[in-house]
């Protein structure tokens, strides 16, 4: 409780300090804007159980609704826009969410794969609507006599965006809705056997996440200014992939650690060149095999060391339904019963 | 008539492109029921270490390609010892997210080895097209072709006619058994992820010519061999081959009489299609759907 007061004090001066500098605030704007996306993908992989390789997909939805829609209609009140933003994708990720329904593991990975691809090609073929190659410049948006895309007002939006969304997640996943999107991951088997229709929770996982992600997307497109097709490639929704892992599945706060530790790697990506898709996999793969759970596990390891708690405290203080990526249920060196896992 | 079959006809490379690459994910998938997502970066770094072979060492060409092929079945190999190993057993995220990982590794780490300058590797077979009635035939083309559906007898050879066939059938139908007949499970998997990643660098290779080759050249083909994989039948050879083809040809007719910009719309929604309505494909078997 006390962390999340200190970070959220920090972030409400940060542009006391910073608000002149524009790359700076254009940054932080984009970490915030990232961390809606690794929580909206965390809530579907981390919570829900379910893949999806595909996550820039929905953010291009988002930002591409916005910007049609601040281009048509130009008077509409901001929130109006971000609602659609999140709306439109909302009932684009209804559309994904109904094959999903019966499809699992590496076979739902495909098929988000596929729409991740896709979605960028389609907003190519857009003609005018979309603007194809060139796409849309986003037209200003305002708050009353707040201009919406000037650095500061953006980074508050963000920051409220992201709060109210956070709080909105939490308050899903403690209801029954998140029980049973919890029942679904934990076993497709049992899910049904206690009375939960797992393709019906599939399809509302799938729109929330997809929700979510496309309010991203209309902070996207106001930070970016212009929504284009090539801003959505393979490699983004890969990105936003290894972030959440890396953050830790199953934990919010380790999914915005994951989008800034983003942030700073694409910020890097030019001094780096391919070595910052390598870190990034080797974060991936370091987190699988040597820390499930990820850096929000490690944080609250080492605060628990601190505290001297470490005995005391039971895993099940992660949280509802964290705790990272599933483990080994048996032993490795029973090579037959295991294959059949999964 | 006769632009219609051009267009198959054309596809014919890009379709036994597709049908190597799908060949090489349906091996990996028969025996380890896990998707190699990280194909498209291990393939690349195939096609890489043949024009390092062949344009740096100066190597023939015969010589560049066994070399990269031996390379492509050390990947492969280290792969699964290394690293799919160790998440056995555990549900498909954790094998998703691990080749997921790999394939950032491996793509980050082929950029920094070979950087993002596109390079060129000869096509294997060069001259001039073959002409049947008003169709032209790319003799490279035809080459890739006959190369798909000769690696798809031979392996269909060595799974139904050889001692070790028998043993890698015997894994993918049920390794608690297999490993009670003395078949060692470990060098079966081992086995089957070299000759997929091996498989795949092919088709990379074979595909380098008519796309620049760079780290990030598989982003946008990868996803036809997972599609024409998945059309096939997760897990079955022949499904590959057919697969391979059927999305090859597919993306070749949209690209002639529709747009060129629409071929990767059109795989998603015959991925989603095929996942829908026959999930096992059109040669899988229903009982690996469940996975």
């Amino acid at each position: 409780m006390l962390a999340t007061l200190v970070v959220l004090v920090a972030a409400l001066v940060f542009p006391r300090f910073e608000g002149a500098n524009t790359t700076v605030m254009g940054l932080a704007s984009e970490a915030l804007t990232y961390g809606l996306v690794t929580m909206s993908l965390n809530l579907l992989m981390g919570y829900g159980g379910q893949v999806s390789v595909g996550q820039g997909g929905f953010l291009a939805v988002g930002a591409y609704t916005t910007a049609i829609v601040a281009t048509h209609f130009g008077g509409l009140p901001f929130i109006v826009v971000l609602a659609l933003a999140g709306l439109v994708t909302a009932g684009v990720g209804l559309v994904l969410g109904l094959p999903a329904r019966r499809l699992r593991g590496h076979y739902l990975a495909v098929a988000t794969l596929g729409f991740g691809l896709a979605v960028p090609e389609i907003a190519l073929n857009g003609g005018s609507l979309t603007g194809g190659y060139t796409g849309l410049i986003v037209p200003p948006q305002s708050l009353g006599p707040v201009m919406l895309n000037n650095p500061v007002p953006l980074y508050y939006l963000a920051l409220a965006v992201l709060l109210v969304s956070a709080v909105a997640i939490r308050s899903v996943l403690a209801s029954p809705t998140g029980r049973r999107f919890m029942a679904v991951r934990d076993s497709q088997d049992t899910a049904p056997a206690m009375g939960i229709n797992t393709g019906r929770t599939k399809v509302v996982l799938f729109t929330l996440s997809a929700f979510f992600c496309g309010l991203a997307g209309y902070l996207f497109a106001l930070n970016n200014s212009i929504v284009e097709y090539s801003s959505f490639d393979f490699s983004l929704s890969l990105f936003f992939f290894a972030a959440v892992i890396v953050g830790g599945l199953g934990s919010m706060w380790g999914s915005l650690i994951g989008a800034a530790l983003l942030v700073v790697i694409q910020q890097e990506a030019v001094s780096l060149g391919g070595f910052s898709e390598a870190i990034l996999g080797v974060a991936v793969v370091i987190v699988l095999l040597l820390v499930p759970g990820g850096l929000a596990a490690v944080a609250r390891r080492t605060r628990d060391a601190i505290a001297g708690l470490r005995v005391a405290r039971r895993p099940a203080a992660a949280g509802p339904g964290g705790g990272g990526l599933p483990g080994k249920p048996s032993a490795p060196s029973s090579p037959a019963g295991a294959s059949r896992e999964g | 008539m006769t632009e219609f079959a051009q267009l198959v006809v054309s596809a014919l490379g890009f379709g036994g492109i597709y049908a190597l690459a799908a060949l090489g994910l349906n091996i990996i998938f028969k025996t380890s029921n896990v998707v190699n997502f990280a194909y498209g970066a291990m393939a690349t770094v195939v096609a890489l270490l043949v024009w390092t072979a062949h344009t740096s060492l100066g190597l023939p060409t015969a010589a560049a390609w066994i070399l990269a092929i031996l390379g492509g079945a050390v990947i492969g190999g280290a792969t699964e010892g290394g690293f799919m190993r160790r998440v056995e057993g555990t549900p498909p995220i954790v094998s998703i997210v691990m080749t997921i990982g790999l394939l950032l590794l491996v793509e980050g780490l082929a950029g920094v080895i070979w950087g993002y300058g596109p390079k060129t590797v000869p096509t294997v077979i060069s001259g001039p097209s073959i002409t049947i009635g008003q169709v032209s035939v790319d003799r490279n083309d035809l080459f890739v072709a006959a190369l798909a559906v000769a690696v798809t007898l031979a392996l269909q050879l060595f799974y139904q006619r050889t001692r070790l066939g028998l043993a890698v059938r015997a894994v993918a139908e049920d390794p608690e058994v297999a490993s009670l007949m003395g078949v060692s499970r470990r060098r079966v998997l081992a086995l089957s992820w070299a000759v997929g990643v091996a498989l795949t660098g092919v088709a990379a290779t074979l595909a380098a010519p008519a796309v620049s080759l760079t780290p990030t050249m598989m982003d946008d083909i990868a996803v036809f061999a997972f599609a024409g994989a998945v059309l096939g039948g997760l897990g079955s050879i022949t499904g590959a081959l057919v697969g391979g083809f059927a999305v090859g040809i597919l993306s070749d007719l949209i690209a002639g009489y529709v747009s060129t910009n629409l071929q990767l719309t059109v795989v998603f929604a015959l991925i989603v299609a095929v996942l829908y309505l026959r999930p096992q494909g059109l040669f899988g078997q229903a009982a690996q759907v469940r996975q």
